[in-house]
Parts: structure tokens; C-alpha cells; sequence
């Protein structure tokens, strides 16, 4: 071993669709100094050990986003992980192409579903062709009106959020953290004249599937914060349309659900979210709890200081302090 | 050690099992907890949508009551520690602070922003240690290998959360091991229950939970023990749906974070409320000789 390198062991996923019957890790092991990048160390396995190994990548510098991966499971853009601290942690490391998308061949997926979600959701400005900009004039914003958006234009369409995404992963109707953020950033645009019917269609498609889990803000590498823009479309769409969807109608039926008693009154936010065809379709499950539970369908004791619960909604639950 | 306890509203009623099993462990090591009937409910990430404002203020008057006792907050369910947390932080925002102060500040309650909320697993882990609870375990667990699970919001957002590292943390694996468990490590533990959209769409939440819980299945996980009982809802109330969304059984008992412990500690079953869960732990009692009477 070189002075001031480590032994790295590599378990690079390897997979064919067209050829192999199933993927399997092949290893490498290299000497390697520690503050190597992934990327670098991979396309010297490419270069002086085996040619065959596909992967993507392009500028190297953690502006194109092409090179995320899994990093011993973690989502990471390969060109800005340094070997060390994951030998360090874990004696090896484990690259494995992105999640939620179909391997085309090794560290390559496919994108076609991720761009197709992001295209779903208008990602540009829609003005109105009835009044359109005079030749050469500007349409200018304020510092105040680009500040809403200030992290949302860093995204480099990498595809972290929409591999370490679990409602991506169990459900095709999620449009994915990445182009929900990027429908914030257009629906908060000043300039943009479709945000109304922006948080129309996307109450109907997907929105309200987002579980707030907030894997998509620790795996994004540019600090987008997707599942904080999301929260944000969820109050704005409440704001605009009111309860429209289960998703709506649980988040409305939960904040009056509380001014009730200071508590949540279980049976009666399923009622709230579901109506009452619902709750006969949730009969079966919510007996079979009750049974253990009974605490299930009984109303919660009422908190002292109702008084100040219910001074607080008169205060800031008023239709005009919506955002 | 005395903290304002905040149970939170499934502890209250139907996880009520995790109150007791809180009361049982907390009066074993000596924490006194303080009650406050005035605390309202966290919102738990779903009111905020409706409106973030209202649900900061709410939350702001719960923290400035632990404050005007002196103390810190006590949860014992992850969503609860996550809402509290992030209500601190709001409250931060100029803009946010005056709306929530207008609405405060006739009824009296000023809030200087020292209140720390802890959960349970924190305070065990970081202000009791592992070693105090090491020394109290007269019924060690072994040979039970439990998978944790950790619950969204008591890890992320990692930089506002502050706790352990989002994707690796240890903290609850180190709690298992100094009862005499072996933890196994699975992706799944730092995942998503489900939960969330369980009523707004259930088969996806019942996919999501079957998931995780057949992840830890297959890395041989005899239990599961999570710090929230709305995942525990997730886990152990919907398993038969779960079960039906991955196509085969999972049979994975799951318990609540001071039921492990106090299990250790030698309480039994019924202090614990174990015949409450909805999948049997009958199977787990056996194998740390707890008895078999918890769950028929």
C-alpha cells in the first residue's frame, strides 16, 4: 500500500436485465487515499480494472446530479462522498444504484417515470395569453417575493428525494418530493397565473399522499427541503379550496377535531376525514381494535384551560389570517 | 430528575398501555413526573396543514407552561417530540413569534423559548445512561432479537430534531442491547410507518408498514419496539392489514419503548398493559420467561 492510502473494498451492485438472471455484488479492492470521491474511485475501477462496469456521471462537481447512487444505503451524489468516513464506519462500501426506479443496467436507471412526474406538474411559468408582456418589458420581483422560493431553485434533479421517497416506492400516484417542490416554486411565483388551478389538480393528484416523513430533506445534497414545500402546498391548497380530498378534510377535521375538548376525539376525526360511508367501510378493522382498546370510541376527558384553547382558534383560526 | 410529562393524546386513550408503561419505568428509576391538565394536543403534522400559525401558538402554550414550572418536557411518542420541537424553532420566526404573541398575550402566557423536549428514549439514553439502566435489569431479554424502530419525526429533520444521526442512528439499539436484547439493524428502522395516510389512503399505508415490519421479519427480528404510538398503531393495530398488503403473515409483536425496559426491570405483563396490543406477545414473553398470560 501506497504511504497515506487505505484499502478500500468496493461491493458493487451489478446487474444486466437483458442477460444475467439475477443482480449480484461484485468486489473490488484498491488503494485509495481517503478523501478519493466515490465517482473517482469507481471510474478507476472502469478505467484499470473492469470496462464493462456502467454507471452515470458527468461534471464531477455536484451540479449535474447525474451521479447519485447508494452509498451503503444512502441516497448520495457519488462525486461529493469521500471513501473515508465510509470505510471508517462500515469497513467496506456498498454501491447501489438509486431506488424506486428500474435498473437498466447496473448503477444505470431508469428515469423516464421521474421526468414524466416532474413534467406533470407544469414546471414553467404559465401566463396569461390574454395579456402578454409588451416587447422588451420585464416582469421584476421583489427580495421579499424571491425569498419564498430561495431553496427550491437549487435542485439539480438528482433524484435523491424520489429514490429514498417511501410513498414513491408504494404508490405510482405520488408525484415524487423533487416535482412537488418545483410546483411550490412555481405556485408561490408572483409572475405565475396558474397557481389556483395548480393546487386544484394536484390536490386530486398526489398531494395529500406525501406522509411528511422528511426522508426527501435528509437525502437531498442541496438542502431543497422538499417535504417543508410540500407541508406549505398542503396549507395553501386548505387555504384556497378547503376540504376537498380525504387529505384536506383530515388536516381541517383535525385542527377543529382539537378545539372540541383540548384532545384528539379519535372516532370522531375518522368521521370527519372519511364521512360516514367511511367509517361503516372501517367498521370491521375499528371493532377488532375497540375489542383490546375500548379507550377507541370514547371521548377524550376535556383539558383544563379551554378557555385559552378556544380564545387562541377565535384569534388565528379566522378565515383572513390564512396565508 | 423531575419532568412536565406530556403524554400526548394516543397515551391517553387508546395506547393508553404506554402511559402505564411510562408510569411503571419513570417511578422504577426515580423521575418524577410532573403533571399538566392544561396541555393540549401537538397537532401531530396534520393540523399544521390547516394552519401552521394556530397549531405554533398551541404548542407555544404547552412549552410555556413546562417553562413557568421550571421544567423540561417529557414525550413519549415521536410525532409529539417532533410537533414540540419544531413549534420551538417556528416560534423563532419574527414573523411567526408576533402573530402567536397577539394571540398569547391577552390571555396572559409569555414564552422566553427555554423549554427542551425530550422523549423518552432520549432521556434514558442521554440524561439516565445506559450503564444506570444496565445495573436495574434483574430480567434480561436474551435471546430476544428486537428490531427498532424509530419513528419519523424523533429523528428528522436531523439538523432541527439535533439528536442522532438521521440515517445511522444508535441510540435505541444501545437502550436494547443494555437490556440484554439483541438489536438487529435493518433499513426499514429509520423509515416511514405508514401511518400518516392510513386515512387518506389505506392500502399505500398498509404496503408501507407490511414493508417495514417484513424487512425486519427477514433480518430475523422476534419483536419490534417502537418510541411512538402512532407507529405503533401502524405496526401492531393495522398488522393484519399490513399482512394482507405483502401476501403472507408477519406475526411480529411490537412494543412500546418503556415496555421493553420495564420488562427488564421485572414488571409484569398486565403493569405493562401487554394484553392490550392487538398481535399477540405471548411469543416474546416466552422467550425472556415473562409468562404467557399478556396477550390470549
Amino acid at each position: 500500500m501506497t504511504e497515506g492510502t487505505v484499502k478500500a473494498t468496493f461491493d458493487i451492485y451489478r446487474y444486466d436485465p437483458g442477460h444475467d438472471r439475477a443482480p449480484r455484488y461484485q468486489r473490488y479492492t484498491l488503494d485509495l487515499a481517503p478523501h478519493t470521491p466515490v465517482l473517482t474511485a469507481l471510474l478507476k475501477i472502469r478505467a484499470e480494472i473492469d470496462p464493462s462496469l456502467a454507471l452515470r456521471y458527468s461534471c464531477r462537481s455536484a451540479i449535474c446530479g447525474s451521479c447519485a447512487m447508494q452509498v451503503n444505503s444512502k441516497s448520495r451524489l457519488a462525486c461529493e462522498t469521500q471513501i473515508g468516513p465510509e470505510l471508517a464506519r462500515d469497513g467496506r462500501i456498498v454501491i447501489e444504484p438509486m431506488r424506486n426506479q428500474s435498473v437498466l443496467r447496473d448503477l444505470v436507471v431508469e428515469q423516464e417515470p421521474f421526468w414524466r412526474n416532474y413534467d406533470k406538474v407544469q414546471p414553467h411559468l404559465i401566463l396569461d395569453p390574454r395579456h402578454p408582456m409588451p416587447e422588451g418589458s420585464e416582469n421584476p420581483m421583489t427580495p421579499e417575493e424571491v425569498e419564498r422560493f430561495r431553496e427550491t431553485p437549487r435542485c439539480i434533479a438528482c433524484a435523491a428525494c424520489f429514490s429514498a421517497c417511501p410513498a414513491v416506492e408504494a404508490d405510482p400516484a405520488f408525484p415524487g418530493p423533487m416535482a412537488l417542490a418545483k410546483l411550490y416554486r412555481f405556485v408561490v411565483d408572483p409572475r405565475d397565473q396558474g397557481h389556483q388551478d395548480r393546487l386544484a389538480r394536484i390536490q386530486t393528484e398526489g398531494l395529500w399522499l406525501c406522509l411528511r416523513c422528511h426522508l426527501c430533506t435528509e437525502a437531498c445534497p442541496k438542502d431543497v427541503r422538499p417535504s417543508e414545500r410540500i407541508r406549505d402546498l398542503k396549507e395553501m391548497a386548505v387555504a384556497v379550496q378547503g376540504g376537498t380530498e380525504h387529505g384536506s378534510k383530515h388536516a381541517i377535521g383535525f385542527k377543529d377535531n382539537i378545539r372540541d375538548r383540548g384532545l384528539l376525539n379519535e372516532m370522531k376525526l375518522v368521521r370527519q376525514t372519511s364521512g360516514v360511508v367511511g367509517v361503516l367501510e372501517q367498521l370491521p378493522q375499528g371493532m377488532r381494535i375497540v375489542r383490546k382498546r375500548p379507550e377507541l370510541i370514547r371521548k377524550p376527558h376535556r383539558i383544563e384551560g379551554m378557555d385559552e384553547v378556544e380564545k387562541i382558534y377565535e384569534a388565528l383560526d379566522r378565515p383572513e389570517e390564512k396565508p | 430528575m423531575r419532568l412536565a410529562y406530556y403524554p400526548g393524546c394516543v397515551a391517553q386513550a387508546s395506547g393508553k398501555e404506554l402511559d402505564m408503561a411510562t408510569r411503571w419505568v419513570c417511578r422504577s428509576l426515580g423521575v418524577e413526573l410532573v403533571e399538566f391538565p392544561k396541555f393540549s394536543c401537538c397537532g401531530s403534522g396534520f393540523s399544521d396543514e390547516a394552519n401552521e400559525v394556530l397549531t405554533v401558538a398551541l404548542n407555544v402554550r404547552n412549552l410555556a407552561l413546562a417553562e413557568g414550572a421550571g421544567l423540561d418536557l417529557l414525550t413519549v411518542c415521536s410525532t409529539c417530540t417532533g410537533m414540540l420541537t419544531l413549534a420551538n424553532l417556528r416560534y423563532q420566526d419574527p414573523k411567526v413569534k408576533a402573530r402567536v404573541d397577539a394571540a398569547l398575550a391577552p390571555l396572559g402566557i409569555q414564552y422566553r423559548g427555554t423549554t427542551k423536549v425530550k422523549h423518552l428514549l432520549r432521556v434514558l439514553t442521554e440524561d439516565i445512561g445506559v450503564e444506570k439502566i444496565r445495573a436495574k435489569v434483574v430480567r434480561p431479554l436474551g435471546g430476544l432479537k428486537i428490531g427498532a424502530f424509530y419513528g419519523c419525526h424523533l429523528l428528522r429533520p436531523a439538523d432541527e430534531l439535533n439528536w442522532e444521526s438521521a440515517e445511522e442512528p444508535h441510540a435505541f439499539e444501545d437502550l436494547l442491547s443494555a437490556v440484554g436484547a439483541t438489536p438487529v439493524y435493518y433499513r426499514g428502522r429509520v423509515m416511514c410507518c405508514g401511518f400518516p395516510i392510513q386515512f387518506v389512503k389505506p392500502d399505500t399505508a398498509s404496503r408501507i408498514a407490511g414493508r417495514q415490519i417484513d424487512d425486519a421479519k427477514v433480518h430475523g427480528a422476534d419483536a419490534m419496539a417502537t418510541p411512538c404510538p402512532l407507529c405503533h398503531l401502524s405496526l401492531d393495530a393495522y398488522q393484519n392489514q399490513a399482512e394482507k398488503a405483502v401476501g403472507h403473515s408477519l406475526d411480529m409483536p411490537v412494543f412500546h419503548v418503556p415496555q421493553v425496559v420495564g420488562l427488564a426491570f421485572g414488571a409484569s405483563p398486565e403493569e405493562l398493559g401487554l394484553g392490550r396490543h392487538l398481535v399477540s406477545t405471548a411469543p416474546a414473553l416466552a422467550k425472556v420467561g415473562a409468562g404467557a398470560r399478556a396477550s390470549p
